[in-house]
């Protein structure tokens, strides 16, 4: 018994403890997209749902939702194709390829800071490496980040750069598990390379691919850092994603009320998105076929 | 249905130097046969079936299957089936598709394979099942599926990788049967790869055992039995092992005589060559006879009673030896019982190669 109530008490614990530091916040932050709010020290004002028709009433809002939906999707196909690609390679036999391995998960330990600062570095329209390259062919280079399809196609490039040895080490993992006899039994039944991959590697895969594709949907859609320092949501918004945006309206408008209210939302849909996911491709694929 | 010759094929994972999975294997399968390649693992019997699958490309040698040197060729282009030890089946897909799979690959027309995995299904009592994914499945059930796999295909030559070997006994009593009845169904060319010797003798037509990488004897079971060729063979096959005695070849008095310490046992004439000093004596524990007036007594030291049999171990002037005698109760631990050994029975190898000195028929003829 006396165990008994030292689980109990150690469980009890890490509740209270959760709570306090995730709970907290979230229900403060749901709580706050029902006032009106100026600072997090002023006074607060019941306003009930106005914040919520003022954000979905803005075509702002869900200019940002189509961007960080575009954003998130083109970097998780790439990202997911790169990585089973990547993770392929890597999971034949070849000379040095633990070190290959190895050197392969490196962008994946690089602060985003870090990253989006090289990536800034390479592409300045100025004094960018990448300008004084393509200078020597004689080929001039436009500022990226001036029109849309560049800046986002900038943020998607950083983010598969950084993100995509996550997928290639989880695929890797999931790759050991595929038992080599079933690619035999394949050989001797006549399939090649191409429906041996379909039929006994994407099959298998499965389980990881749904984990993978479910955590970097998350991450992706709800990204902030790295949209924040590459382009502030520039220009002219056109990478403005329900994370910046909630952002702006607090913290650059202040606005409290409004942002937690776009926060609330963007939670409410991703929350939604995910349910139905998991709904028609449960990671356990048991439950699918009974 | 096919002949398959295997034409000195070797196999080494080093390259030309070695060492050797398989050396200068030799055989000429006949169409319709089932020969069982048995022996130790690391032997090399996996390793040769797989080359004739082609999953493992031959170092030298040529292998030949219905008439056509397929050694360079993928395993697709071999027209073989194979059956692997853990069943290797598709886990996300059906029975059905699971058999389908090589037929849909080969480009078959949908109502053909339909006909045939229906037929291959109903042959093997797995209709019931063609709808159930392999997890749902129990061992025997995905044995069966991994043959009707194979089945459906019609292939030349069906190879089978130890395929009982993950069952429990009872199982693996009754799939052998199932897989013995399907052979005499279908006469086609098998090839089944075991560690297990009563499956080889069980199953069968003729038995290629095998030893790091060599081949040390074909032929078939009761030829294996009854003059192995060497000592290694006559270990192998038979349960409990052969008795073996390293002695001295000795002429007592114009007949030959086997001495090993204070045992004395004299050989048949004209059955073995005599001209090695150092031999190894050879008699099967279940030929050794109970008999009164014999001059070697067995000091029994354990007792098996496995319910038809007697299993006795014991001292017999001084070298340990067993015996396998129809069930007999009164015998203790302790007891000495009179033992003959049959001269017909005895079996003299070679001890510095361990090579039976047996002459053939032809000498034997030539000799009287």
């Amino acid at each position: 018994m006396a165990q008994d109530w030292r689980i109990v008490t150690l469980f009890i614990g890490s509740i209270l403890v959760l709570g306090a530091i995730i709970g907290g916040p979230l229900v403060y932050a749901i709580m706050l997209s029902f006032y009106s709010a100026k600072s997090f020290v002023g006074e607060l004002q019941w306003v009930g749902l106005a914040n919520y028709a003022k954000a979905i009433q803005d075509p702002l809002f869900w200019q940002s939702f189509a961007n960080g939906l575009m954003i998130a999707l083109s970097a998780i196909f790439l990202q997911v194709v790169l990585g089973v690609g990547i993770a392929l390679v890597l999971n034949r036999r070849f000379f040095g390829q633990s070190v290959v391995r190895a050197v392969s998960i490196l962008p994946y330990f690089l602060p985003t800071v870090v990253a989006c600062l090289i990536a800034q570095w390479i592409l300045d329209p100025n004094y960018g490496l990448l300008k004084s390259l393509l200078a020597s062919f004689g080929i001039g280079i436009a500022d990226w980040s001036s029109q849309a399809f560049t800046a986002r196609g900038t943020i998607v490039l950083v983010s598969v750069w950084l993100w995509t040895p996550f997928v290639v080490t989880c695929v890797l993992a999931g790759l050991q598990t595929i038992p080599t006899q079933l690619y035999e039994a394949a050989r001797v039944d006549g399939a090649g390379p191409w429906r041996q991959f379909w039929h006994i590697t994407l099959p298998g895969l499965r389980s990881v691919l749904v984990v993978v594709i479910l955590l970097r949907g998350i991450w992706m859609f709800n990204k902030f850092d790295l949209i924040w320092l590459l382009t502030k949501g520039g220009p002219l918004n056109q990478t403005e994603t329900l994370p910046t945006l909630a952002y702006r309206k607090s913290f650059l408008e202040f606005n409290l009320g409004g942002g937690a209210a776009v926060a609330t939302i963007s939670f409410l849909i991703l929350a939604g998105v995910m349910l139905i996911y998991l709904r028609l491709f449960p990671i356990d694929d048991t439950k699918q076929e009974r | 249905m096919a002949r398959i010759s295997l034409q000195h094929v070797s196999k080494s994972f080093g390259g030309e130097q070695g060492p050797w999975a398989v050396k200068d294997f030799c055989l000429e399968i006949e169409d319709g046969e089932l020969i069982v390649f048995v022996g130790p693992s690391g032997c090399g019997k996996s390793t040769t079936l797989r080359m004739i699958a082609g999953l493992d490309e031959a170092t030298s040698g040529a292998i030949v299957i219905g008439g056509r040197n397929v050694t360079g060729l993928p395993p697709k282009d071999r027209n073989v089936a194979m059956v692997f030890q853990n069943y290797a089946l598709y886990p996300q897909k059906t029975v059905y598709d699971n058999m389908a799979f090589g037929l849909h690959v080969r480009g078959e027309d949908k109502q053909e394979i339909d006909r045939r995995v229906r037929a291959a299904a109903a042959s093997l009592d797995l209709e019931a099942l063609l709808d159930r994914k392999p997890r749902q499945l129990s061992g025997g059930q995905m044995q069966r599926v991994a043959l009707g796999r194979a089945l459906v295909r019609d292939p030349d030559v069906f190879l089978l990788d130890e395929p009982l070997s993950n069952l429990d006994a009872k199982l693996r009593v009754k799939m052998r049967e199932e897989i013995a009845t399907l052979h005499a169904r279908l006469r086609a060319t098998m090839i089944f790869v075991t560690h297990d010797q009563v499956e080889a003798m069980t199953l069968g037509d003729r038995i290629v055992i095998m030893r790091d990488g060599v081949i040390q004897q074909a032929g078939k079971p009761l030829e294996l039995y009854d003059t192995p060729a060497n000592t290694f063979v006559a270990g192998f096959i038979g349960s409990p092992e052969m008795n073996l005695i390293d002695g001295q070849l000795i002429d007592e008095g114009g007949r030959m005589a086997v001495r090993s310490g204070d045992l004395t046992i004299s050989i048949p004439e004209r059955t073995f060559t005599t001209n090695e000093g150092t031999v190894t004596l050879g008699i099967r524990p279940e030929h050794l006879v109970i008999a009164d007036g014999s001059p070697f007594e067995m000091t029994v030291s354990l007792v098996e009673q496995i319910g038809a049999q007697t299993y006795l171990m014991g001292m017999i002037a001084g070298h340990r030896m067993r015996a396998v005698f129809d069930r007999r109760d009164g015998i203790r631990s302790g007891d000495k019982v009179p033992i003959a050994f049959p001269k017909e029975r005895l079996h003299l190898f070679a001890s510095a190669s361990g090579a039976t000195l047996r002459m053939s028929e032809a000498d034997v003829k030539e000799y009287s």
